[in-house]
């Protein structure tokens, strides 16, 4: 009789304590983002993973080489790489970046790429808005139309650039 | 390790003996079970892994065994049969119930049939799948395995095959049937809110007592190990997070150890203290949603939510430093992808006294509850030699007194440098299961305290080459995850593709422990108990 | 000047004017018609707002904001559930007993229906006001067990099949209970019609009146009936987790809505019987000291809706609070609750009300 009693108060407190401990979180400040009002204040992680990108200069020009390595490493085929042959001013002809064309649909965000890519011509950006109509456009080209390639710099100037 | 010789050596005295990363030892296919129930009288009571392999002229499998007292030693068996059309193998399945479903998921993969097997059927694919696709002269034509259109019926999955090897040499072909007749069937999953992903379960009741439970994998299979022999070693590293993907970090570790011990690569000790941080925050996340989910199958969906709300703040470390949340893909071969983001000390300093305090809250709310305490108490009871056999390792062997923490065991990255305590509750009960997992939330933020301070200054990643190729070879690295020990195992030929994965899935042993620890309670609790177990299904699908 | 009643008697003189004395059933009708469509107007505004209510109640529970995308703070949400609910298609499901399919959710509505007719919700505003109403209430509100027994048998299912078991099992026993609590505090009102027991506690509830026995009687009341809402720690018979969604599994579209809409009405008739019996209904708070004079009058000057609807609200924020706090029974563990827990202490306590109406009061 005792102990029914006594398993019946401190089950009560016990009961008590829970709603106090519930009580606490609901005059505590909410969690919750507020996503669209928040848009553009709302400050992702700067190694945030979002979406691939080729960076460009103010001359629209980019550093890919058309090389093929981020191709080849990439798991998923992603990345697609087309290359065109050019005739240089003085006869030689040279293969060069045509399209760069990335399915962010099937990328897994794994970064091979970006790591492997012998010219940092590629590189994240923290957008995450990907929502689209139709599976076409997640394939994005990369690089802008009638970008082209930049000049090398001297050696050293690239390598300094490289440690930064 | 003598004696082990030895002792095979007495059985099998044309077995081979190789001294590689364990010992191992070839014995013939015929021999296989006497060898296998001297080991077991031996102490080798715990099957870790059963990996099937195609050499190419024959098929065999490779059994990896550990002892649950002497827990550092673990011994490689071989065996193989040349025969391509009917391969059999005598059935372990009675000497270590965990080989019960490897040896399903052996004969799925590879084809070979185990003698004296109750059950052989195929554990991820369908039932009418044509070939076996880990065979190296497997045919992938789509036009082989086409997508059905019509319904079907699961009847199929009713009658399970076997087969019996007489003294005389007479095969006898046998269908059982899987429940008995008249038997309430309730379907549980693969959609349903309690299964934690896409699993099915088949289950009999007596009213609202359960009779049985038939777990039904392959759902969510995505041929992770056979997508893995096509690609190079870097490539490989971002299917790891998608086994477990409650544990990525520590999968990833897993298969990075690998590679590196495989190449003989120095990592520096900063990657490895980081490794280590990232590790026990995994592992807290990951038992910060265990615990919610356990809550939430219980009813209370508020705790589950404060749960997630305290995981959020490992997920914004994360995503500062390694750039996702999930997925963090921060371990490289060699090291980390980048050093830590200057923010992360303070961060993870200022998480641990937060998590501490919100542990207290925890038990407060739901720990003392004694409508919570009154469900968990007296149900679901997994005895220390059923978790053994079972291979029911991680948080639940533990609280069933199986001490199978493989960062104490085999030490690996930082582990050896930090105290800790390897939480071992006797009972095996649902509470035990519960309460342990918010232990082990305080040893890990005890671990993660003595290293936080100690970051090595010595670089984060090790010259690797560009591609890298592994010497021929079987490696085999343990690590422990969130959900228990979980194990890589490749097999090179030399090249920049692996000739073989596995991945040893501690959530599959989780699942196959369900049947034993639900019969005679009720549905409700096979709801608790399946939660207190925490299983993730991708990662016993693969 | 804030009573209903006005309002009440300003309909009934205007109809008897306009209408000649001869046709007095005219004026009946018309009034008849009128409070049924009153009612069933604050039947389904009610849920709107209970629905309302919960949501966001629950939501700041658990840190989140909840509803806040339709209209202001999410004030449209419910309306907004309402059209999409009415505009749903009942989808027709194949091997079921239709008829008994059908009627399944009206059984349950009407149930519900029938017990918030009684209730009396201001100064004269109420439906029926019955000599036996606590009876009554407790019959018809167990209508409700019929219906969803039904929809859980007509569905040709076995999570329905095992909600609905379990759903009778926890009614019937939690009806004992509540009854019994109840009857504790018929004892001390000395009426069952629940015009007379809210007049009893003009100058003070009744739950001042007679404060062991009646304390007790009223948590026996809550927890019992919250069990018999099917909501909180006592919601097996729709345990998300183990059968998806229970009894009302294969409904869909408005069938659904029914169920839904019975739900948190019968919420809202549990906290508003409590509130009827135990706190007065809309007496305000009184208290029987001389010193107390001008607080008496400040809260007669409080209208006597709004005293109901306050009471009950908290009451219904107390049964949110416990919802959204504790985790579900188990099947043996809710009627061991009953049987071995609250029954005994239940009969002990109207004994001890007894006792206490001899010999104190």
């Amino acid at each position: 009789m005792i102990n029914y009693i006594k398993d019946l108060v401190s089950g009560i407190w016990a009961l008590l304590q829970g709603m106090y401990i519930t009580m606490l979180n609901f005059c505590r400040p909410k969690i919750t983002e507020q996503y669209p009002e928040n848009r553009g204040k709302k400050v992702m992680f700067e190694r945030f993973r979002g979406e691939l990108v080729m960076e460009h200069n103010e001359n629209n020009e980019h550093k890919c080489s058309g090389c093929g390595i981020c191709q080849m490493n990439c798991p998923n085929n992603t990345i697609k790489i087309i290359t065109k042959q050019v005739t240089l001013e003085d006869g030689k002809t040279k293969k060069v970046l045509d399209q760069y064309l990335y399915d962010i649909g099937s990328c897994t965000f794994c970064s091979l790429c970006t790591q492997s890519c012998p010219q940092k011509a590629i590189s994240w950006t923290t957008n995450f808005e990907h929502a689209v109509f139709t599976r076409s456009k997640l394939v994005k080209q990369l690089n802008k139309p009638g970008s082209k390639v930049a000049e090398k710099k001297a050696p050293a100037a690239a390598k300094a650039e490289g440690a930064n | 390790m003598e004696k082990i010789k030895k002792l095979i050596l007495s059985i099998v005295p044309d077995a081979v003996a190789e001294e590689a990363q364990y010992p191992t030892f070839t014995v013939d296919a015929s021999k296989i079970r006497s060898v296998a129930e001297k080991l077991k009288e031996k102490g080798f009571d715990y099957l870790i892994c059963l990996t099937g392999m195609d050499y190419g002229d024959s098929l065999g499998c490779i059994y990896h065994i550990s002892s649950s007292t002497d827990k550092t030693s673990v011994i490689v068996l071989k065996t193989s049969t040349s025969d391509r059309q009917n391969p059999a193998i005598p059935s372990v399945h009675d000497i270590w119930a965990s080989a019960n479903l490897y040896e399903r998921e052996v004969y799925d993969f590879f084809g070979i049939t185990f003698i004296d097997h109750p059950d052989m059927r195929r554990l991820f694919l369908r039932q009418d799948w044509n070939g076996y696709p880990f065979r190296k002269d497997y045919d992938a034509n789509p036009e082989l395995n086409p997508v059905p259109m019509e319904n079907q019926t699961i009847a199929e999955m009713e009658n399970m095959p076997s087969i019996t090897l007489k003294s005389d040499g007479t095969v006898i072909k046998k269908e059982n049937a899987l429940f008995e007749k008249g038997d309430y069937v309730v379907n549980i999953g693969p959609q349903h809110p309690a299964t934690h992903g896409v699993l099915h379960l088949r289950v009999s009741l007596d009213g609202e007592i359960i009779k049985k439970v038939d777990p039904n994998f392959g759902y969510i299979h995505r041929g992770i190990e056979k997508m893995c022999e096509s690609m190079t070693y870097p490539q490989m590293l971002h299917l790891t997070d998608r086994l477990d993907y409650l544990s990525g970090t520590m999968n990833r570790h897993a298969m990075c150890l690998c590679v590196e011990k495989a190449m003989g690569l120095e990592v520096p000790q900063r990657a490895q203290y980081v490794r280590c941080i990232f590790d026990e925050l995994t592992r807290i996340a990951s038992h910060l949603l265990g615990w919610g989910c356990m809550c939430m199958d219980m009813g209370s969906i508020t705790a589950f939510i404060y749960g997630m709300r305290d995981r959020e703040k490992i997920m914004d470390i994360f995503e500062e430093t390694g750039g996702g949340r999930l997925m963090v893909n921060y371990s490289v071969i060699g090291g980390l992808a980048e050093d830590v983001h200057p923010n992360f000390v303070n961060r993870v300093k200022e998480f641990i006294p937060y998590m501490r305090k919100m542990i207290k809250e925890y038990h407060i709310l739901f720990t003392g509850n004694p409508i919570a305490k009154g469900r968990m108490k007296d149900i679901g009871f997994l005895s220390k030699e059923t978790a053994v056999s079972l291979g029911v390792t991680g948080p639940s062997g533990r609280a069933s007194g199986f001490a199978c923490d493989v960062r104490k065991i085999e030490p690996y990255a930082a582990y050896d440098k930090v105290q800790f305590e390897e939480v071992i509750r006797e009972k095996g009960g649902t509470f035990d299961r519960y309460i342990i997992r918010l232990d082990e939330i305080e040893q890990s933020l005890r671990i993660i305290e003595q290293l936080i301070d100690k970051l090595p200054d010595d670089g984060f990643r090790a010259k690797v080459p560009a591609i890298i190729k592994l010497p021929a070879g079987e490696y085999y690295q343990r690590v422990e995850n969130a959900r228990g020990d979980f194990g890589v195992y490749i097999k090179s030929d030399g090249g920049k593709n692996p000739y073989r994965v596995k991945f040893r899935s501690p959530c599959m042993t989780l699942i196959s422990a369900l049947d034993p620890l639900c019969q005679k309670e009720k549905i409700a609790d096979l709801i608790m108990i399946g939660a207190s177990l925490d299983y993730v299904i991708p990662c016993a699908d693969r | 000047m804030l009573e209903l009643i006005g309002i009440r008697d300003w309909i009934h003189n205007s109809l008897t004017e306009l209408i000649s004395e001869d046709c007095s059933w005219v004026v009946s009708l018309i009034e008849y018609v009128l409070i049924g469509v009153a009612f069933l107007a604050v039947y389904a505004v009610l849920a709107l707002i209970l629905i309302y209510v919960e949501r966001k109640v629950c939501a700041f529970f658990q840190c989140r904001l909840g509803p806040n995308r339709v209209g202001p703070w999410g004030l449209m949400q419910s309306i907004a559930d309402m059209f999409k609910i009415l505009l749903k298609e009942i989808i027709r499901i194949n091997n079921t007993d239709q008829f008994l399919f059908k009627v399944a959710p009206f059984i349950v509505l009407v149930g519900s229906f029938c017990t918030f007719g009684a209730l009396h919700f201001a100064k004269g505003i109420h439906g029926v006001d019955f000599n036996v109403g606590i009876f009554y209430i407790l019959a018809i509100s167990s209508l409700g067990v019929v219906g969803i027994l039904l929809a859980g048998w007509a569905s040709n299912n076995k999570y329905t099949l095992i909600g609905a078991m379990r759903c009778g099992a926890q009614l019937v026993s939690y009806e004992l209970s509540a009854g019994l609590s109840l009857l504790t505090m018929v004892m001390l009102a000395g009426s069952m019609q629940l015009s007379e027991i809210i007049n009893v506690q003009e100058k003070s509830w009744l739950l001042f009146q007679a404060p062991i026995p009646a304390l007790i009687a009223f948590v026996i009341y809550l927890i019992a009936g919250h069990a018999e809402t099917n909501r909180g720690p006592f919601d097996l018979p729709e345990a998300e987790s183990e059968l998806t969604a229970g009894y009302h599994t294969e409904y869909s579209g408005i069938q659904f809505g029914f169920f839904y809409l019975a739900e948190y009405l019968n919420m809202f008739i549990i906290a508003a019987i409590a509130a009827t019996v135990f706190l007065g209904g809309w007496q305000p708070l009184q208290i029987n000291a001389e010193w107390a004079e001008d607080f008496n009058n400040v809260m007669n000057y409080i209208p006597t809706w709004l005293w109901f609807f306050g009471k009950t609200f908290a009451l219904v924020f107390l049964s949110l609070w416990v919802r959204w706090t504790f985790p579900r029974l188990r099947i043996d563990q809710l009627l061991k609750l009953e049987w071995k827990i609250l029954m005994p202490i239940s009969l002990f306590n109207m004994l001890l009300m007894a006792v206490w109406i001899i010999w104190i009061k």
